[in-house]
């Protein structure tokens, strides 16, 4: 009756792959026949569109896990609690690509795979280092309510370290800009073109987290679904 | 406001009693002082003054984390817990009062280590203004013991956790490193960083605000069961 159902109407993870497809291939046509050459850096800026909308996607990875934690301390479901474990799951496979791919672009424009006075990456790499200790604290603890509630505690201290440690690096530094200004308080920084490629790629990636974090989240539930039946097979043998 | 006082007496009646943690820390400070030295090359110290201010800061975090590890110890090792959390007490006192002994643990240690350091690294260049850098030093005290308490009751029942809660703890010392070192190193000699000493001290009191208000809050989920 319920798979029926469920081959009656796509499900949300289905729609949310094909509308990845589509968007990802938008957006790599886009990035490589349609947008413009940049003047200044050439061909390697390309990397932007990439390295970009990935960052942006970890953050909003972050938030969305941290919202769903504090939504699980309010209302003890524990779904919520698998909906903030798995964006802070993703976070870390964006973030290390975050990292990656800027550590890429660094080389390339900077000339140099790491820079220390730059305050973005050292925020990022902050906020990486916190997303693994998370991790650490989720796997030390047995699957159950307590593992629920200490996560959410620590993803929701995390809430506090990212603002402070923007706040903090950007005071230290010695006001070395050299992370490009992409937006301002005018608005984008670019090309009509390159501003639309951009959003085509965000919306992209964006696509793709949720698309992942459907999957997961289904996997995870088959997961414990499983083994609910399993203990209650147990108990009738 | 009374189970708080109790419990504060009882956490510093038993260092006092047992004097197993401040001993300790003042060891570990005097040794990773000396480390420190020979680290950074006998007799002339590579970087001066300025190096050395900045390690001071190292020391201080990894002190810190010796006195975190042994928070909540001895409620776990002598079955305390199951005493404490059916008492009718705020959760968040057994927090707060927790937080307050760590905080005269780690202002004790450094009240020690502040002349060794200046014995050993400060003599021969120009000193950092000591005001300042006992402001910033008290004000980090604060934020790491009202943060660490919380992360050492998350610890209590995990794996591990020696391990563990250094993980946890050290990415939070980030931004107060950061900001703490560039703060007492300019008043060496001042660099064009922008950083004035009332923002940097604004900044640490900024971080004791929001950990304080997190710990406060969170700490009734951590010990709920």
């Amino acid at each position: 009756m319920v798979i029926g159902s469920q081959r009656a109407r796509p499900d949300g993870a289905t729609v949310a792959a094909t509308a990845t497809a589509v968007l990802m291939a938008l957006a790599l046509g886009m990035i490589f026949f349609y947008v413009p050459t940049d003047v200044d850096q050439g061909y390697s800026q390309r990397i932007f569109y990439f390295h970009v909308p990935i960052a942006l996607t970890t953050y909003t990875l972050f938030v969305w896990g941290a919202v769903n934690a504090a939504r699980y301390l309010w209302r003890r479901d524990q779904s919520l609690d698998l909906k903030s474990y798995i964006p802070m799951h993703l976070g870390v496979i964006f973030g290390s690509l975050t990292l990656a791919t800027g550590s890429i672009w660094a080389r390339i424009s900077w000339g140099h795979w790491w820079f220390w006075g730059d305050t973005q990456l050292t925020t990022f790499l902050i906020i990486f280092l916190f997303n693994c200790a998370y991790f650490m604290l989720r796997f030390s603890v047995e699957p159950g309510e307590r593992r629920a509630t200490y996560s959410a505690v620590y993803a929701l201290l995390g809430v506090g370290l990212i603002p402070l440690s923007v706040l903090g690096v950007r005071f230290a530094q010695r006001n070395e800009l050299i992370h490009p200004i992409t937006f301002n308080s005018n608005g984008a920084n670019m090309d009509g073109s390159m501003f639309l490629t951009f959003l085509v790629a965000l919306a992209a990636m964006l696509s793709l987290a949720v698309t992942m974090y459907l999957v997961e989240l289904r996997g995870k539930r088959i997961d414990d679904r499983i083994r609910a039946i399993r203990r209650l097979a147990e108990a009738r043998a | 406001m009374r189970a708080y006082r109790a419990l504060l007496r009882k956490d510093l009646l038993l260092e006092w009693r047992g004097r197993e943690l401040v001993p300790a820390m003042l060891a570990f400070v005097l040794g990773a002082m000396v480390l420190v030295r020979f680290g950074l090359g006998g007799e002339t110290l590579a970087g001066g003054t300025r190096a050395a201010t900045g390690l001071l800061w190292v020391v201080v975090v990894f002190t810190s984390m010796l006195a975190l590890v042994r928070s909540f110890a001895q409620e776990r090792e002598h079955g305390i817990w199951d005493g404490l959390l059916s008492t009718p007490a705020d959760r968040s006192a057994i927090w707060a009062a927790r937080a307050t002994a760590t905080f005269l643990f780690l202002a004790l240690t450094q009240a020690v280590a502040l002349p060794l350091f200046w014995l050993f690294f400060l003599q021969e260049g120009r000193s950092p203004s000591i005001p300042v850098l006992v402001a910033a030093l008290l004000l980090a005290d604060l934020g790491v013991a009202m943060l660490g308490s919380l992360l050492a009751g998350l610890a209590t029942h995990v794996r591990a956790r020696e391990v563990l809660l250094p993980v946890m703890f050290l990415p939070f010392m980030l931004p107060l490193v950061t900001v703490a070192v560039r703060l007492t190193v300019d008043t060496i000699s001042p660099q064009t960083s922008g950083l004035h000493t009332s923002q940097g001290l604004g900044f640490l009191a900024l971080y004791d605000t929001i950990f304080g208000l997190l710990g406060w809050a969170l700490f009734e989920y951590v010990v709920e069961d």
